[in-house]
């Protein structure tokens, strides 16, 4: 929990409701496989902590430190992630891999983008809001489509 | 304007509501509107290119687009700030290109401009007086529009 920034809230007698809980996780986007499941579930987690961070009604200077935390926590576990994914797409021989790879790596250099300009001097609330809210809907959209397909080939008994 | 574009942006519309929002949508009567269209409070402008020419607007209430971000994010939103509008336009975004891959079943090769998101009251958005046509859509939480400036290249 630490490393959510939740303590540093506490000392700042602000109650942060709901830290650590999934508010943006819905079970329809289950694919059916365990690790890939679980995985998304922390991303999801930790994507939503980022979020509930960044819309705070908290002065953008003081939240400032939380947000660059709660951002590296949650970026570091989208690469994570994503070579998991890879690594399991290959194990099963899924046939869209390449295709799959190719978004993912479109994804990650989406954030690069951002972490480019947030070096630069660009770490302003506006542009941390709308990257937060990109990440938002670009990865509702891949794990609520694309990812689907990986669950489904599994299903109709693709090797495993 | 062909009843390709507005079937491939109203497919679109569906499924992406679908999946992202839990929300079914449904279609009113098209009207044709000539050079000004009447807005709601959070719009989207969506270039497009290639074999079609033209622009999309989609026109969202306050109250609509705040619902539409709290499905998403499962957080309350009080106001439309750079986070939701930000959302809404990514949304909007996505519809844009899953109508231009229904579009390429129509053999029309076309791709999107990155949104502009227009917040704020007025009263009417000039389109050069070229016409365009408007689908009323319907859903739970509340009504929006899609309006279609479109020209074959």
């Amino acid at each position: 929990m630490t490393r959510f920034g939740v303590i540093n809230y506490m000392h700042n007698k602000i109650i942060v409701k709901k830290v650590g809980i999934n508010m943006m996780w819905k079970d329809k986007y289950k694919v059916g496989v365990q690790l890939i499941d679980e995985q998304h579930e922390e991303l999801f987690k930790r994507l939503s902590n980022f979020i509930q961070i960044v819309q705070n009604d908290i002065p953008w200077e003081e939240k400032l430190d939380n947000v660059k935390e709660t951002m590296g926590f949650m970026q570091q576990y989208v690469v994570f992630h994503f070579n998991d994914e890879e690594e399991y797409m290959e194990e099963i021989n899924y046939p869209d891999v390449k295709i799959h790879k190719d978004v993912h790596a479109d994804f990650k250099a989406g954030i690069d983008e951002y972490v480019k300009l947030f070096g630069e001097g660009g770490f302003t609330e506006e542009k941390i809001q709308e990257f937060s809210a990109k990440l938002m809907t670009w990865l509702i959209m891949h794990v609520g489509k694309m990812d689907q397909k990986v669950g489904e080939y599994v299903k109709k008994g693709g090797q495993a | 304007m062909k009843a390709e574009y507005v079937n491939a942006f109203y497919k679109a519309t569906q499924d992406v509501f679908n999946l992202m929002l839990d929300l079914d949508v449904e279609k009113g009567e098209l009207e044709v509107i000539e050079g000004m269209i009447s807005g709601k409070n959070a719009n989207v402008l969506l270039g497009v290119t290639g074999d079609l020419k033209g622009s999309i607007l989609f026109s969202f209430t306050d109250d609509m687009t705040l619902e539409m971000v709290k499905i998403m994010s499962g957080m309350e939103m009080k106001t439309i700030d750079n986070f939701v509008s930000s959302a809404l336009g990514e949304v909007a975004n996505i519809i844009g290109g899953n109508a231009l891959t229904n579009l390429t079943t129509y053999n029309y090769i076309c791709d999107i401009v990155p949104p502009q998101i227009i917040v704020g009251e007025y009263k009417s958005i000039s389109m050069a007086n070229k016409r365009a046509l408007m689908i009323p859509l319907m859903t739970d939480i509340g009504d929006f529009n899609i309006n279609i400036f479109l020209a074959e290249n």
